[in-house]
């Protein structure tokens, strides 16, 4: 029985988070910068304790993951979910499988992925997403040519292979800080 | 130099040439990663956690995601400040004990950069007595975490560039 799931997955922080009606106008304007459906979370509420990295992070955050054209989305929820699993990140997998699911209408391929991993992929193109997914998070130094050739083959373009690079990159980052500042907690059994 | 980009510096990565190009398609990326590392590096306000301590906590974190040449810019960054001490301390790879404040961070920053999952309630607790704040604990995870980002940047691209050479 694998860790990962798609249900709604709590996180705890290790700090306290700061408190909407006390927060100083530094903290605020950072928040602004975050996603607008995540600002008001407890992991960006706990993040915006230092509010000048919060807003840039969040501002590089939120181009990655949402600026238009390039890799469509589901694409980029698809390799964070496949990044957050290799991290071992209960939390960020849970939200990004879920993203996938619901952009892509395919809940099924996911939860698959999730039970058994990406070895079990069979659509081209999220298999060949999968692998160099795992191979930038796991051993970036060994990446090479050779290992853009299968992203290649199922036709994706420069700019598309640029904003998959950032999709990962950015859950090396997101993986971290939210396994460091804090903890999954599992769905209820 | 191309501009102020440390990622482009360091791969070499000429102005106009067709990946600086591409990367200019996505300007936010670029300016808010720029960003980034200026506010994790060298802010403003710094609070408990000095500039000398931010570079060698990021030479650190580069030093054991193996990336050497993203480790030299953080080196030449306490070279600037005469840090030889904090630059022996986060070179140190061996599990030598260690003792003082910067040695303490580099072995949160050990931590979080090569098995994040193993941070417990108390790894925080620890640094909570070791006089930081909430703000200077995210600052320096956010810090420790922002230099895998760039690792990956810089190794996705070093592929692209290896590809259109070939």
């Amino acid at each position: 029985m694998s860790r990962f799931t798609m249900e709604e997955v709590g996180w705890t922080p290790r700090i306290p988070p700061v408190e909407a009606e006390t927060a100083t106008p530094a903290q605020l304007a950072a928040l602004e910068a975050c996603p607008p459906a995540q600002r008001r979370s407890t992991y960006f509420l706990t993040l915006a304790q230092d509010p000048a990295s919060l807003g840039e992070r969040g501002a590089l955050f939120n181009t990655v993951m949402y600026a238009p054209r390039g890799l469509p989305r589901a694409d980029r929820e698809f390799s964070t979910a496949i990044v957050s699993m290799t991290n071992g990140c209960v939390y960020c997998t849970s939200v990004h499988a879920r993203r996938f699911a619901d952009l892509s209408k395919q809940p099924e391929a996911m939860q698959r992925v999730l039970d058994e991993g990406h070895a079990v992929e069979s659509d081209p193109r999220r298999r060949a997403i999968a692998d160099f997914s795992e191979k930038l998070t796991r051993t970036p130094d060994a990446v090479t040519a050779a290992d853009l050739a299968p992203l290649r083959a199922v036709g994706m373009d420069d700019l598309q292979v640029l904003d998959l690079i950032h999709s990962i990159a950015m859950f090396a980052n997101a993986n971290r800080l939210m396994q460091s500042l804090g903890e999954s907690t599992p769905p209820a059994a | 130099m191309s501009g102020d980009d440390l990622i482009e510096d360091i791969l070499g990565i000429a102005p106009g040439s067709p990946l600086a190009e591409l990367r200019r398609r996505r300007p936010e990326a670029l300016r808010h990663a720029q960003g980034a590392y200026r506010e994790l590096l060298m802010p403003e306000d710094p609070g408990n956690v000095s500039h000398v301590d931010r570079a060698a906590l990021a030479l650190r974190a580069a030093l054991r995601e193996g990336d050497e040449a993203l480790a030299a810019r953080f080196r030449a960054l306490l070279e600037a400040a005469s840090a030889q001490e904090a630059i022996m301390l986060a070179e140190d790879l061996s599990d030598a004990p260690m003792e003082g404040r910067l040695a303490a961070l580099l072995r949160y920053a050990d931590v979080v950069a090569a098995r994040p999952e193993d941070v417990t309630q108390d790894t925080i607790d620890a640094l909570t007595a070791m006089g930081l704040t909430p703000r200077d604990i995210v600052a320096v995870t956010q810090l420790v975490s922002f230099v895998p980002y760039q690792v990956r940047v810089i190794a996705g691209l070093r592929a692209m560039q290896e590809e259109a050479a070939s």
